[in-house]
């Protein structure tokens, strides 16, 4: 193989595919990410992608016994699960509500594979994710997700916004705190499913967060942190796909190293710019 | 220096003063089974400016809550400009309201703009799109707090602590409130900036607005108040400053006795040490 061409390795379908992955995954570590930084909710991303394992591994359990369906709609339910506890929870209890639905989540997980031994290797696929796997159903799915992240996120970005700076002053100020934090808890654990097959959920918290986090230090306004994010993110995928081409290695892994690298740069840039 | 007596009644004369600006009648509030406020009745006429004090937890910030109908009352009713605030879309449009900066978050490049502009945006729909007008608005309400228009496009985070409360106050005022909230706006605010801010509540008073301070330390505000409520779970006493700041009732709010000193204008100060943490 890597004696292609460059322009033929790029028209590979399954190079296509990865490329339009990380695309994807750019986006939503753009808009998901950078949200999770503002309202601070990192652990929940951590949380609701391994929560989505449990809710995939069933789905393949239901298969097994004659109820097909797409695991991604189970770990998508299970996700969202997480972030409705999350949100229920009261503010000082929200990381141990999202690290204990997280352990119950694996509990169920393994219960599941256990049943199922022969499709184990299915659900601890999305353990570890890999682009060049991404099938074209996998990514009609993420499209949709992502655009319908994107279009919730435009509409309400002010709202998301305030809840996230002062919660108490958008009760204030009239909003309905309590939805908007449901809604933009959801859309954080959504995101982190649509990551899930790319990246692996070992992975996920790696590449939706690293990117914000680090542009987050860098940025000089909001619209910055969402446009650095995105590059960040964009530019890790991309390095990642191209390395592992060249020395096979998993191409998620080489991205969220260099994710996780550009943000302890980050922090040594706002140190060295003095704040 | 002007007295007392002539802020009682502000330029509101030819207008309905009947009208209290709010009134709480034997009101009871519960987190769950934490009892945090029983028997509070009293009233505050427009105009009037009140401080607000007590020792930590004695449940201040519970009533601004109540008074903004984010919280309703198990027992009692409070009402704002003869609303209850059950009607909350009736009374939000009256009341603005300064929170208290422990409880906001800016770890985030947030602009002063985007500050001020959440609040206006809120009241005029969430989802819309920011008009330039209202833009205008935003600076404005920063300019008659007395910051520079500078300071519009500046990370609220790198302000100083005074600046980035008269940017919550401008948050505030941008709506244009008949009563005024302020829960802990002095907490990390220097003297010189204090100073700003109280001016500011001056001016605002002479236009008729009802001002509602939560304060830790009341002395910075003494000679300005017109009423002092002292909060413990319940009312301990509410009134003017020199009914209210009694030995008696100090021991009550405070469980210790406070030394109190009587300044040049025979203003009664409570010598708080660390009690009020
Ligand atoms: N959301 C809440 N849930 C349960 N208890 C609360 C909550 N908020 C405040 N409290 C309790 O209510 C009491 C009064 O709190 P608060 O009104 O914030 O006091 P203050 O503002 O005077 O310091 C305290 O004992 C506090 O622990
Ligand atoms: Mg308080």
């Amino acid at each position: 193989m890597p004696d292609m061409e460059v322009s033929e390795i790029l028209t590979q379908p399954y190079m296509l595919r990865a490329i339009a992955g990380v695309v994807l995954i750019a986006i939503n570590a753009s808009i998901a990410g950078s949200f999770t930084i503002f309202r601070n909710v990192s652990f929940l991303v951590a949380g609701a992608s391994h929560s989505a394992l449990a809710g995939a591994a069933l789905f393949i359990l239901l298969g097994v016994y004659g109820f097909p369906a797409n695991p991604l709609i189970g770990a998508l339910l299970f996700a969202i699960a997480t972030a409705i506890i999350a949100g229920y929870a009261p503010k000082e209890e929200t990381n141990t509500a999202i690290g204990i639905s997280f352990a119950m989540s694996m509990s169920l997980a393994i219960l599941f594979i256990s049943m199922i031994r022969e499709y184990a290797a299915k659900v601890w696929s999305l353990l570890i994710g890999d682009l060049f796997l991404l099938t074209y159903e996998d990514l009609y799915l993420m499209t949709f997700v992502t655009f319908l992240s994107l279009m919730i996120a435009l509409l309400f970005y002010k709202a998301f916004l305030f809840i996230s700076f002062d919660s108490e002053g958008a009760t204030a100020f009239g909003l309905n705190t309590k939805r908007y934090n449901y809604l933009l808890l959801s859309l954080i654990a959504v995101s982190a499913v649509m990551l899930l097959k790319g990246v692996g959920a070992i992975l996920v918290f790696a590449m939706l967060v690293a990117p914000a986090a680090a542009s987050n230090e860098l940025a000089s306004n909001l619209r910055d942190v969402f446009v650095y994010a995105f590059i960040i993110a964009l530019v890790s995928g991309f390095v990642g796909i191209a390395i592992s081409f060249h020395f096979k290695v998993s191409p998620g892994a080489i991205a969220s190293l260099l994710a996780t690298t550009v943000y302890f740069f980050s922090l040594l840039a706002r140190r060295f710019r003095g704040d | 220096m002007v007295k007392e007596k002539d802020y009682a009644k502000p330029g509101v004369e030819t207008d309905d003063t009947e009208i209290e600006a709010i009134t709480s009648k034997e009101v009871e509030f519960r987190y769950d089974e934490h009892l945090v406020l029983s028997d509070v009745s009293f009233q505050i006429k427009r105009g009037e400016f009140v401080a607000i004090t007590g020792p930590n937890g004695s449940g201040k910030t519970t009533l601004l809550k109540l008074i903004l109908g984010i919280l309703q009352p198990q027992k009692g009713e409070i009402r704002v400009m003869g609303y209850s605030t059950r009607e909350r879309d009736k009374i939000m449009n009256l009341i603005g309201f300064m929170p208290q900066k422990e409880h906001i978050s800016s770890n985030f490049p947030i602009l002063v703009r985007d500050v001020v502009m959440l609040g206006l945006g809120a009241r005029k729909g969430i989802t819309k799109p920011t008009k330039r007008a209202d833009e205008e608005e935003g600076i404005q309400a920063i300019k008659s707090v007395g910051l520079d228009e500078e300071i519009w496009t500046k990370k609220f985070a790198e302000l100083s602590g005074g600046q980035q409360q008269r940017v919550l106050l401008a948050r505030a005022l941008a709506i244009k409130p008949e009563i005024l909230l302020l829960d802990e706006p002095f907490n990390g605010v220097d003297i010189p900036s204090q100073n700003k801010i109280l001016d500011l509540i001056s001016d605002l008073r002479k236009k008729g607005v009802t001002v509602l301070f939560v304060v830790h330390n009341v002395n910075p505000l003494l000679h300005q108040i017109d009423k002092i409520m002292l909060l413990k779970g319940r009312i301990v006493a509410f009134g003017r400053p020199d009914e209210v700041l009694t030995d008696k009732n100090l021991i009550s709010a405070y469980g210790a006795s406070i030394p109190i000193i009587y300044c040049e204008e025979g203003y009664a100060h409570p010598v708080y040490s660390d009690i009020h943490g």
